[in-house]
């Protein structure tokens, strides 16, 4: 597998862009955002409120080796990814419209949204949480770009089978969050 | 606003000619942004809040290709126009990021407060009518350059036209803007006289 190259302004790019499509959903109704594929599939909101979990996973673990990490006198960070972290990296990130790996959701990550009871409100939450969440992470890749990134590992999620440097985190949440949205789309065109 | 600035934007619009009431007011509409070397000023993906004059500092507008490598599309400097012009205008996620590659100050103004000026000084009409001129010709000459000159001539052509402010900026910002790879501008640089 040939080595992953990443760099931080194309992770924004593509923050913001999972940002602006999940702006997108708030024009649908509550009946397309509560309705799922199958009875036991999560909806789009349960959808954005597992990408919510996701993300407070890694934030704290994120900023500490933010504030460990030593200003960079160069320019932005480029980063190859070590080739576990590639794999899992790309095991993420949807081809296409397809979602590669299908794996079953761990317990801890499950939205636990009363999911006949949404109204307004805990609509706008759901999408209040999504904002802030990869609003912060788009804040964390920045102050990344004047940072030495090859200074700490952080544990995944999973546990520490798994060790990311920094871009390698950032990579791996923003795949999952783009397999994701490729998830609601499936959501969405399933109900039309 | 300080002298300093209002004499860069005196400058920048210096076929505007306004009354001192006027001037007051269109000065009143600018605002001074500072940026550190690097500092993202305008990200893909969102939407352009300003339409800058530069004060100070080199920026380069720049676009990822499919790798997430950029593509280097122009360079604003002291007192040229800068920013993303049709995420600005259209006011639509921008495709290109703006990045300040040394310490920069811009004049900042808003799209209400700029397009207000079309309504209450007619004369900017004949700005704009001026202004996008000679970005479409600077354009199209580019584009010529590109499709029709061998990567020395295109580093020639730049050379020669190329401000002192963009000679503090890395090379790989210059190579990519002419559509070469860095060691092929390095090797042209060492090489070519111009």
């Amino acid at each position: 597998m040939p080595k992953l190259i990443i760099n931080p302004e194309h992770q924004i790019q593509r923050v913001n862009h999972l940002i602006n499509k999940t702006e997108s959903l708030q024009q649908l109704a509550l009946e397309r955002l509560i309705t799922a594929k199958k009875p036991k599939s999560w909806n789009v909101l349960e959808v954005l409120e597992h990408l919510s979990i996701a993300f407070k996973l890694y934030e704290e673990k994120i900023e500490a080796a933010l504030q460990k990490a030593p200003e960079s006198q160069i320019s932005p960070w480029k980063f190859k990814a070590r080739r576990w972290q590639g794999f899992m990296i790309a095991s993420q990130r949807p081809k296409g419209k397809k979602r590669p790996f299908k794996i079953k959701t761990l317990k801890r990550f499950e939205p636990l949204l009363q999911k006949n009871q949404m109204d307004k409100d805990g609509v706008e939450m759901v999408f209040q949480r999504f904002f802030d969440s990869y609003q912060r992470l788009k804040e964390q890749i920045i102050a990344s770009r004047k940072k030495a990134m090859r200074h700490s590992t952080i544990v995944s999620a999973v546990g520490p089978i798994v060790r990311f440097y920094l871009p390698e985190a950032f990579e791996f949440l923003i795949c999952h969050a783009e397999r994701h949205m490729v998830q609601i789309e499936e959501i969405l065109g399933h109900q039309k | 606003m300080e002298p300093e600035s209002n004499a860069f934007l005196k400058s920048f619009f210096k076929d505007i000619s306004l009354s001192a009431v006027e001037e007051n007011h269109f000065l009143s509409l600018w605002k001074v942004l500072n940026f550190k070397q690097n500092d993202l000023i305008t990200e893909a993906g969102s939407i352009e809040r300003y339409f800058y004059v530069v004060m100070k500092g080199v920026q380069a507008i720049y676009l990822l290709d499919k790798k997430g490598e950029k593509v280097v599309l122009g360079f604003s400097y002291m007192g040229s126009p800068s920013g993303v012009f049709d995420s600005f205008i259209e006011q639509k996620p921008s495709d290109t990021f703006l990045e300040a590659l040394k310490p920069s100050a811009l004049l900042a103004i808003s799209r209400t407060d700029y397009l207000s000026l079309f309504n209450r000084f007619p004369q900017f009409h004949k700005w704009a009518h001026h202004f996008f001129r000679d970005i479409l010709f600077g354009r199209l000459f580019r584009e010529v350059e590109l499709l029709t000159m061998t990567a020395e001539e295109r580093y020639i052509a730049f050379m020669k036209r190329c401000p002192k402010e963009l000679s503090v900026i890395p090379q790989k910002y210059l190579a990519s803007y002419l559509n070469m790879k860095p060691e092929t501008f390095s090797r042209l640089r060492r090489s070519t006289a111009y």
